[in-house]
């Protein structure tokens, strides 16, 4: 009987979903910049943001819009999302785009959503938590603050709580905060949050009849002063290697149960004796 | 050492007729967020006064005043601690309302702060709290910022594209790329150069107790929308158990289920039975499922551990668990995946099932055998 346990709320869903390289395949080019060219995945965290939109979409009703930046393969990614559910989805790319820190990465998304739903308020703005190949969890808060929305990090479940506001648990050290939050909101969505599903025929099925849409920084109203290395207020200055000091590990993995731990608990004692 | 290349003195000969510029436009001084759990003084605050003060020491004279801001319900009982550690300046944000920390007033009473004392840097904690923070703040006030700082230099900064070279750059050293790499930030284009610092990385200053300082009561302009957002409940655990004085510690994780921990029980007590220091961990999502209590967790939320021997049982080795751990002197992993990242973070590993491996481990402890410890 879940289904009525919430109302008909039609919300305007957006999520931002970061295409990036496979971590066997991270490096980076002379310039200091991440190598996009290599193999590259849907980032862990927008997928765990993408079922949070998913499943609230599920709960209240209304539209899920994917939005990614990156380069013209990161269309990939933005098919998984319409194949796990999404309703729609749209790339902006532009090589002029190249080198964006984080804060011109948020000003071009930020545009962006303001192209797209163009008067349509939006209602809930889920971004991932962080990414595994920029790490800052910036460009989440970065753009509620440019689009003014209310703002919740480190999210860990989602819940209704009336028609305008949403019931939202984040982490905290040592605990969580529980918070009540109108609408609109941008939620950063933590990889303890849920298990994301997998494409559903459904959905599959439909979004091979579906268009991903792509724009330019001019067709978003993105001023070149704003976009990539010429817009970002820092610039990777150096990047170096860190060396690990613990060795590689030893596996017990013959004999009995018995030996195996034994084997271990000696090589302990011998090693630091 | 051995002598330059032709390309590297071609390279010298042209930066050193790049010009120098200085885009600070009276921008002096460092800026600290005094962060409070609750209404407690995080430890984050004082570190981050500590590497403000080692840090104020290259800039210029003029740029060498610390300035702290602390925003909470009760503040003003820790302005005098805050000056014996080092700040020079407390900006004290008082309020009823502000149990605990919500975004957007504090957010609110951040950028207030900051446009009235217009500091040459800012510096926050890479705690959950300062990460919702600083970011919004950098949105508000269109600012770089570095994430999740580990290190910080000041220096020459030579910038070819742009043909630019600034003397006192402020450089923000961070891991990225899944901790493989350390990358140097730099933004001397806006200011404050803003930065969030890993907690427990930076070392506050020994306290001194004749130190002075100014204290200004600070009222930002609230807007009624400042408190929108509800806290209806904030969970903190206290603190009561010490950790820190266990040479073992025995920790298992989500993949243990409660009985699991049952078994950890008896494990932990067999070792302090055979007359060594034992202690149970947990990892979070273990915490979480309610297999023991938040005062055992262990990693970046949790607390942070260096025994001789980490035991590792059930737990899957994400980077938040490893931060609270990897200091161990020897860490020896079980985990029924032996694709299990915690096997790349260990020195000993069985690949194996917790209910076999930990009884086998209790009889071991109570045939008398002794962990290696390292005093
Ligand atoms: C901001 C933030 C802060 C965080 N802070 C912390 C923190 O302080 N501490 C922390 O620990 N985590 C923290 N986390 C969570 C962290 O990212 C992981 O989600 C968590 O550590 C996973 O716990 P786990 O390894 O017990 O569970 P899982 O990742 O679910 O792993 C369970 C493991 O058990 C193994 N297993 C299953 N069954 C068996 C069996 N029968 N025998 C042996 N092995 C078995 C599985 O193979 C698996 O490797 C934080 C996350 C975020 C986002
Ligand atoms: N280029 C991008 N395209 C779409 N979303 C992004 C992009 N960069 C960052 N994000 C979103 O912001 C989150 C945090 O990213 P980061 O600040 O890079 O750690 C990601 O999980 C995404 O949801």
């Amino acid at each position: 009987m879940s289904e009525l346990k919430y109302p008909k709320l039609d919300l305007n869903i957006y999520v931002l979903i970061k295409q990036v390289p496979m971590p066997k395949a991270m490096k980076t080019t002379a310039e200091g910049l991440m190598d996009r060219t290599g193999k590259s995945m849907m980032n862990p965290h927008c997928s765990h943001a993408l079922e949070e939109a998913i499943s609230l979409k599920d709960k209240v009703g209304g539209t899920v819009t994917a939005l990614s930046m990156g380069p013209p393969n990161a269309k990939q990614s933005l098919m998984e999302a319409l194949r796990r559910g999404a309703d729609r989805a749209y790339l902006l790319s532009d090589r002029k785009l190249a080198g964006s820190d984080t804060w011109s990465t948020a000003e071009a998304l930020s545009k962006t959503i303001e192209h797209i739903s163009n008067g349509d308020a939006l209602d809930v703005l889920f971004a991932g938590l962080q990414t595994i190949d920029g790490d800052t969890a910036h460009v989440g808060p970065q753009c509620s603050a440019r689009l003014e929305l209310n703002q919740v990090t480190y999210v860990e479940s989602v819940d209704i709580f009336d028609d305008k506001t949403l019931k939202v648990r984040r982490i905290i050290e040592s605990g969580y905060q529980i918070l009540k939050v109108p609408l609109p909101v941008m939620l950063s969505v933590s990889h303890t949050a849920n298990v994301p599903r997998g494409p559903s025929l459904n959905s599959s099925m439909s979004a091979l009849n579906k268009e991903i849409i792509m724009y330019n920084i001019g067709e978003v109203g993105l001023p070149e002063t704003s976009a990539g290395m010429t817009g970002s207020p820092t610039v990777v200055s150096r990047v170096k290697n860190v060396v690990h000091d613990r060795g590689a590990i030893v596996l017990f993995t013959e004999g009995s149960t018995e030996e195996r731990v034994s084997n271990l608990l000696t090589a302990l004692k011998e090693e630091t004796s | 050492m051995s002598e330059l290349s032709a390309e590297e003195i071609a390279k010298r000969e042209r930066d050193s007729a790049i010009p120098f510029v200085d885009l600070r436009d009276g921008a002096r001084g460092v800026l600290t967020w005094a962060q409070m759990d609750g209404d407690d003084l995080a430890d984050a605050a004082i570190e981050l006064i500590g590497e403000a003060t080692r840090i104020a020491q290259h800039l210029d004279e003029d740029s060498r005043t610390i300035y702290t801001v602390i925003i909470g319900r009760k503040t003003s009982q820790f302005t005098d601690k805050l000056i014996h550690h080092g700040a020079d300046v407390v900006y004290v944000i008082e309020d009823e309302r502000l149990t605990d920390y919500l975004t957007l007033p504090f957010t609110n009473a951040m950028v207030s702060a900051i446009r009235e004392i217009k500091p040459e840097i800012a510096l926050m904690s890479a705690s959950t709290l300062g990460r919702d923070l600083a970011p919004r703040i950098a949105g508000i006030l269109d600012l770089g910022l570095s994430a999740d700082c580990t290190s910080f230099e000041v220096g020459l900064y030579v910038n070819r594209r742009k043909n630019q070279k600034f003397e006192k750059a402020f450089k923000m050293v961070r891991p990225s790329f899944g901790e493989s790499k350390l990358a140097t930030i730099v933004g001397p284009w806006c200011y404050p150069q803003m930065a969030t610092a890993r907690p427990g990385v930076f070392k506050p200053l020994d306290i001194d107790t004749s130190r002075t300082g100014k204290v200004i009561e600070f009222k930002p302009e609230w807007e009624s929308k400042d408190f929108d957002v509800e806290l209806i409940e904030s969970v903190r655990n206290p603190s009561t158990i010490d950790l820190s004085k266990a040479d073992i510690m025995v920790a298992g994780g989500f993949g243990m289920g409660k009985d699991g921990f049952g078994l950890l029980r008896e494990l932990v007590d067999a070792i302090n039975d055979n007359g060594q220091k034992a202690e149970i961990g947990a990892s979070r999502a273990a915490v979480d499922a309610g297999f023991v209590d938040y005062a055992y967790q262990i990693g970046q939320t949790g607390k942070t551990v260096r025994p001789s021997i980490y035991v590792a049982i059930g737990i899957s080795g994400a980077i938040q668990h490893l931060a609270g751990m990897k200091e161990s002197s020897k860490i020896f992993a079980v985990n029924n995946d032996h694709k299990a990242s915690i096997f790349k973070n260990a020195d000993y590993g069985l690949v194996m099932d917790y209910q076999e491996a930990i009884p086998e481990l209790i009889k071991q402890v109570k045939a008398g055998y002794k962990f290696p410890l390292d005093k």
